[in-house]
């Protein structure tokens, strides 16, 4: 491992070159006292304490809605696409969130990469920002090999040491921002390094009995012998409201509509989540997924089962607990998981 | 990108959330994690409530009719051919022949100039909510001061509670914050007992269910209180005002003997009402399902006399909740949008108070009762509509359309072409509520701000700045310099929101009135005196699910259920994406009505889902498509009530004491379509 | 970067009435580059834009060979459907593709090509149709089954007329009811099974119609003795994107849009949420 320092009284100067190259998106407390990932003005603004952002950072790389094109009609149409080239760096990001991102990576790069993501993905940095203690007692990332600390995944990830942030580089381009700020950096001691160790160990034991059997409910989702019943079970605790999806940082699904103002119209992308009724419904009124069980069924699939963990190179959870915040009634994975391996629902 | 902290716009919950906005365009909404109702989590409405924000369907510029059109106009000749309209009507047929609606969804601030403009400016005292007909009964609107010895409940109630009856409610489609809680209370080992015709989800996974007839609930509630008064003999240690009557008048009811007509076995009864007593801590939550029953009021002083047993030391303490359809329905009240009150619960016969709002406003008011919405429908000449949602909310088929098309002249504010705005000779473009400032009073009285996000579309402005310039264009100005000036003078004038100041963004969740204080930890206003209960009138228990008899000839009872989609064909939940789909699809799969069916009944009477069926009764036919579904019990039909009242064959009925016109249950016969 | 949501224009040449509710719209791409590149295979579908309603799938129904423009058959059922046919020749619209997988070809030569068309389901099989005709002499033998609701809603008819005729290839027909003037089979399409004379141990059925055609058609196939890979069919899914991201047209782990439309019995039998 590469370790550097950055001492306490060079962060705000780090920060402040950022600022000078890139907008800089970092957890900040806004009105009424919740923590969102947003664009911060200085290093003052970031809340280094924060516990857990009530969203991940999908918004800042998959907005909740898009434009894709332009278009006029008329005599002749003319379409054009709208890119959106702003350069970001993503600061003091939670591992759950980081670990997300190369989820959402999968998605949408492949061999038929997305644009519009890639194009937010390509001019992003992301420093990753350790959990010295569970930010909250819904997180279960140590059952999903997502945090509290990561071993890859991150441009940087940062420890906060009492003498300053303890700096891993896991990417060229975590590196060339080292090479460029030299002047701010020290190297890392061999204690400096083994406490990283320490507290990492430290941090595993914080983590509250919010448990997801992730590993069971795997093996039973690919092999198709879930009981039926937890699904009937569990599509009465489901109010398909689409909060697990849209607060999950590896949810992507969208839809896209047409809209017309005046004689252009504009193409946009809206997130949407495979749990609604007519998400699956056809022109024709056919709808494959007519029942909420079967919706259920078809979103844990995606979410954790082999087959989808091997095109996606992990399961889709991260364990950052979001969907146990923001479920409206009682279907999260936690709660899903569990029923899977008892075979009932709670 | 900003994140501007506000409340959601749909049910009278009341959710904190955020909007964010990106060059004055609000691209999307996350949940409050701090905010003290929503926790954090939102329902499928509030995540796409920026889609009714930014959309290409709103409207941006005044309108005014030339024979068939309606076509842009500038707001000084909009406003003026709207005040010639208006005048000219009171001209010919007196100001009362004007009516005026305002809305739930709109702020305090619009409906309290509202109120200002229809009993000041125009003179007449015609002013309502058509949106008052899907809520509770009134006596729980008023709740803040008119619950002697009660304490008035709040949502965080259902988080101390170990439990829960639901009546005539199915909060997992119409209050999702309240379902929320009763999930959560449900995992922490909280019992549920639900009360509906409908086995929803929160019903199936109840401790226990009672499936009860439509018409039936107020005698299965006596049956309950059976139960608690005379065969356990409940009695607490204070003085309870009329008990001695209410225990007579349940005297006959031991569940045996309601059985037939609530079609509930009597042992189902019992284990409710003996598993309620056995409890400490109960909340009682009743919404639309009771509300829109013929016996509303008389059900809903049966759960008010539960909560009053238990302040005085009979069974569980116990809260009555009961939940507004609208975001804004209970500040509308508190405003005096109604035709027998003025702002504040003010009586019309209160001289001293009356002439106090007289000396603020500088005009003289209409002091009298006016026409209740329902009661405009064909009596007023000419309306002016603020955001009311007529056209949906009317029981009865084309009643309101008709009545729209018969007046010599109508006026709708609104922030789309709703089907009253279509029918207008004059279209006001009202700006969104991401786009105004003001405060809205949830179904807890929790006053709460919402602010300018962004700026309203094309030339749409503030509503209650729209009221002001008619009302000026009448020679009566109204002027204030913005909503924060409006509420300051409420909180003047208005004794019940005394001491409830215009919250900044900081004061997250807002402040509950009544209270001279601001609400921190959730704290209930202070509870009251005296301990009362009510019996129910005796003809109402009589008359409690007669006349809904079936027969040979009609065998299935059709009911209107509100609590099933009812947020079918609002406007503003229309042009959301997402669910604007899901309302698409029941246009498209269920255009006549869903018939809902237990899966017997369709066998029997072979019909399919999907499929048509045809609906007789004593007094129409119809066709409707049906879906099958074991939600239903044997022998009901179920239809979502907004699309029985907007077509189908059930009568409207009205409630005693409050008159609200309601669709009766209908005795029918279904089979195929030939 | 390529941007894969960018529509190619193209317009409209040929509008074909082909029923009371499908029309057949051949098209062209406008830019010569494009045209050359767009080469596609039987099976495959592009995304259809008509600018300010919006974008949905169709499947290509002409064989690419030998001509510089295709055919789409489109049934009005929707948004987007309900635009294309306001539209007439001349009207521009946008074009993405083509997409998908195909229609085995070479891996079929030598057999028996055995097509099942319901209703509409004959689009998908248009092309294929086409270019084993083209090729007949290296297959065993051609022969399309196909069936409609009534006379009237049978797409093809002059195709029909010719396929019927044509040396080496049997096409029978057959309608759920008939109408006034129809002489040939009533009844459903699997009915026809039984009418032809089939080796099915070198031979590969095409299947495509609605769902429940589908799913007695296999049943029929998998009675006569066909093994669970010589039975093709498309599937059909609510599709946004089209190349594997939006995740609507998503059954088990596969994309409907990246994966297929093309799959086979056996295929669609692995898939978790495939119903029988």
């Amino acid at each position: 491992m590469t370790a550097r320092m950055l001492p306490k009284n060079r962060i705000e100067e780090f920060v402040g070159r950022l600022l000078e190259q890139a907008e800089v998106v970092a957890p900040r407390r806004v009105e009424v006292g919740d923590v969102f990932y947003g664009a911060v003005a200085s290093a003052e603004e970031v809340a280094w304490d924060y516990g857990h952002a009530v969203e991940p950072l999908k918004r800042f790389l998959l907005p909740q809605r898009e434009t894709m094109l332009r278009y006029s009609t008329g005599d002749k149409v003319r379409v054009e696409a709208e890119l959106d080239e702003q350069e970001r760096v993503f600061l003091g990001i939670r591992c759950c969130d980081v670990t997300g991102i190369g989820v959402l990576d999968a998605m949408f790069g492949g061999d038929t990469p997305d644009p519009y993501y890639m194009s937010r993905r390509e001019r992003s940095t992301v420093i990753a920002l350790t959990c010295l203690q569970a930010p909250d007692e819904t997180c279960f990332c140590v059952c999903c090999d997502a945090g509290p600390f990561l071993a890859k995944g991150y441009d940087q990830q940062w420890t906060s040491l009492p003498e300053g942030m303890l700096v891993e580089v896991g990417s060229e381009r975590g590196e060339a921002l080292v090479r460029s700020n030299d002047d701010l950096f020290d190297e890392a001691s061999v204690d400096q390094v083994a406490a990283r160790y320490r507290l990492a160990r430290e941090a595993e034991q914080t983590f509250g009995d919010f448990k997801s059997y992730i590993a069971g409910a795997m093996s039973k989702l690919s092999m198709n012998e879930v009981d039926p019943k937890v699904w009937e079970q569990a599509a009465l605790r489901c109010m398909e409201c689409g909060g697990c999806t849209y607060l999950c940082p590896t949810c992507s699904c969208f839809t896209v509509t047409d809209r017309m103002e005046d004689s252009s119209g504009v193409r946009e992308r809206h997130w949407d989540a495979c749990l609604y009724s007519c998400y699956a419904r056809e022109a024709s009124g056919h709808n494959p997924r007519p029942e909420r069980e079967d919706r259920l069924r078809a979103r844990f699939f995606h979410k954790i089962s082999y087959q989808w963990a091997q095109r996606n190179g992990r399961q889709a959870c991260v364990g950052c607990g979001r969907c146990v915040v923001g479920c409206m009634a009682w279907a999260h994975m936690p709660a899903i998981t569990e029923g899977i391996r008892r075979g009932v629902m709670t | 990108m900003a994140e501007l902290a506000t409340v959601c716009p749909f049910c009278g919950c009341g959710c904190g959330l955020y909007l964010h906005v990106i060059d004055d365009v609000v691209v999307g909404v996350s949940p409050s994690r701090a905010h003290p109702i929503s926790q954090g989590r939102l329902c499928v409405k509030g995540w796409h409530a920026h889609e009714m924000v930014d959309n290409p369907q709103r409207l941006t510029h005044p309108l005014v009719r030339r024979g068939d059109e309606l076509v842009e106009a500038s707001w000084e000749e909009a406003v003026e051919v709207a005040a010639n309209g208006l005048r000219k009507v009171a001209d010919s047929a007196g100001a009362q022949a004007i009516g005026v609606l305002g809305s739930a969804r709109c702020t305090n601030e619009a409906n309290y100039v509202l109120v200002r403009f229809a009993r000041g400016t125009l003179g007449t005292p015609s002013i309502d909510c058509s949106q008052r007909i899907h809520s509770v009964p009134e006596v729980a609107l008023n709740a803040g001061n008119s619950r002697p010895g009660l304490d008035t409940g709040q949502i965080a109630d259902l988080d101390e509670s170990d439990l829960i009856l639901l009546v005539g409610s199915d909060p997992t489609e119409e209050h999702p914050a309240v379902a929320a809680r009763v999930y959560r209370a449900r995992q922490r080992g909280a019992r549920v007992i639900s009360v509906s015709t409908r086995t929803h989800p929160l019903a199936a996974l109840a401790d226990v269910h009672l499936p009860v007839r439509p018409g039936g609930e107020l005698k299965l509630l006596g049956s309950i209180l059976h139960v608690l008064l005379v065969e356990q003999g409940m009695a607490g240690d204070a003085d309870v005002s009329g008990l001695p009557e209410l225990r007579a008048s349940v005297a006959d009811l031991p569940p045996e003997e309601t059985q037939a007509a609530t079609s509930v076995p009597a042992e189902a009864v019992r284990e409710a009402a003996l598993l309620y007593a056995s409890s400490k801590r109960a909340t009682v939550v009743y919404s639309t399902g009771l509300a829109l029953s013929l016996h509303a009021s008389a059900a809903a002083q049966s759960l008010e006399n539960l909560a009053a047993l238990g302040a005085s030391g009979a069974g569980p303490k116990a809260t009555v909740l009961g939940l507004l359809s609208r975001n804004n329905l209970q500040g509308c009240r508190d405003m005096g949008v109604a035709p027998d009150l003025l702002p504040g619960y003010t009586a019309l016969g209160d001289d001293a108070a009356v002439e106090k709002l007289e000396r603020a406003w500088r005009c003289e008011l209409n002091r009298e009762t006016g026409l209740a919405s329902w009661q405009m429908m064909g009596k007023a000449r000419a309306m002016y509509i603020m955001g009311d949602d007529i056209t949906r909310t009317m029981p009865g088929a084309g009643v309101a359309r008709e009545a729209l098309a018969s007046l010599d002249f109508l006026v709708v504010q609104d922030i789309f072409m709703s089907p009253a705005a279509a029918m207008a000779d004059v279209v006001l473009p009202a700006a969104a509520f991401a786009e105004q400032d003001g405060t809205w009073t949830n179904l807890e009285r929790r006053v709460q701000r919402i602010h300018r996000a962004v700026s309203p579309p094309g030339e749409a402005r503030e509503d209650w700045r729209i009221v002001a310039g008619v009302s000026g264009a009448m020679g009566k100005p109204i002027s204030y310099e913005d909503a924060q000036q409006i509420f300051e003078e409420i909180k003047d004038l208005l004794p019940v929101y005394a001491g409830v100041f215009y919250p900044p963004l900081a004061v997250n969740g807002g402040i509950r009135w009544p209270t001279a204080q601001p609400r921190d930890a959730g704290g209930a206003p202070a509870a009251r005196e005296k301990i009362g209960v009510a019996a129910p009138p005796e003809d109402a228990l009589k008359e409690s699910a007669a006349g809904a008899e079936t027969s040979d000839e009609y065998p299935l009872l059709m009911a209107a259920d509100p609590t099933l989609r009812p947020w079918d064909g609002e406007v503003t939940v229309c042009h959301t994406l997402t669910a604007a789909g899901e309302f698409t699809v029941m246009d498209q799969d269920y255009p006549d009505g869903m018939l809902c069916l237990n899966p017997e009944d369709a066998k029997r009477f072979e019909v399919r889902g999907g499929r048509p069926a045809r609906v007789v009764s004593a007094t129409g036919e119809g066709q409707m498509q049906v879906r099958v579904t074991d939600e239903v019990p044997r022998g009901i039909a179920l239809v979502p009530y907004n699309q029985a009242a907007r077509s189908g064959p059930m009568e409207v009925s009205s409630q005693p004491v409050s008159g609200r016109p309601v669709l009766a249950p209908t005795p029918i016969s279904v089979g195929p379509v030939q | 970067m390529n941007n894969p949501y960018l529509p190619k224009l193209a317009t409209i040449e040929k509008v074909k009435t082909e029923t009371y509710d499908t029309t057949t719209f051949t098209l062209r791409l406008d830019d010569p580059e494009e045209r050359k590149a767009f080469q596609h295979r039987p099976g495959q579908f592009v995304e259809l834009s008509v600018f300010g309603a919006g974008e949905a799938p169709f499947c290509i129904a002409s064989s690419g060979h030998g001509r510089d423009t295709f055919d789409l058959s489109v049934r009005k059922v929707g948004h987007v459907t309900g635009a294309l046919h306001e539209m007439g020749e001349g009207g521009q619209v946008g074009i993405r593709g083509p997409l998908g997988n195909s229609f085995p070809f070479e891996e079929v030569a030598g057999k028996h090509i055995l097509f099942v068309g319901g209703g509409i389901g004959l689009f998908p099989l248009r092309p294929q149709i086409q270019e084993v005709c083209r090729e007949a002499d290296r297959f065993a033998a051609i022969t399309v089954l196909y069936g409609a609701r009534t006379p009237e809603d049978l797409v093809y008819r002059e195709e029909l007329d010719r396929w019927q005729q044509q040396e080496g290839m049997t096409c029978l027909l057959t309608v759920d009811t008939a109408s006034d003037g129809w002489t040939g089979n009533v009844g459903v399409v699997g009915t026809l099974l039984t009418k032809i004379e089939i080796d099915v141990s070198n031979a590969v059925a095409f299947v495509c119609g609605p769902p429940i055609m589908i799913r007695f058609v296999v049943q029929d196939l998998s009675n006569m003795g066909f093994g669970e890979n010589a039975i093709v069919t498309t599937l059909e899914r609510h599709m946004r994107c089209g190349i594997g991201k939006c995740n609507h047209c998503m059954i088990g782990d596969k994309w409907v849009c990246k994966d297929g439309p093309v799959f086979t019995y056996g295929q669609m039998r692995e898939m978790t949420e495939f119903e029988e």
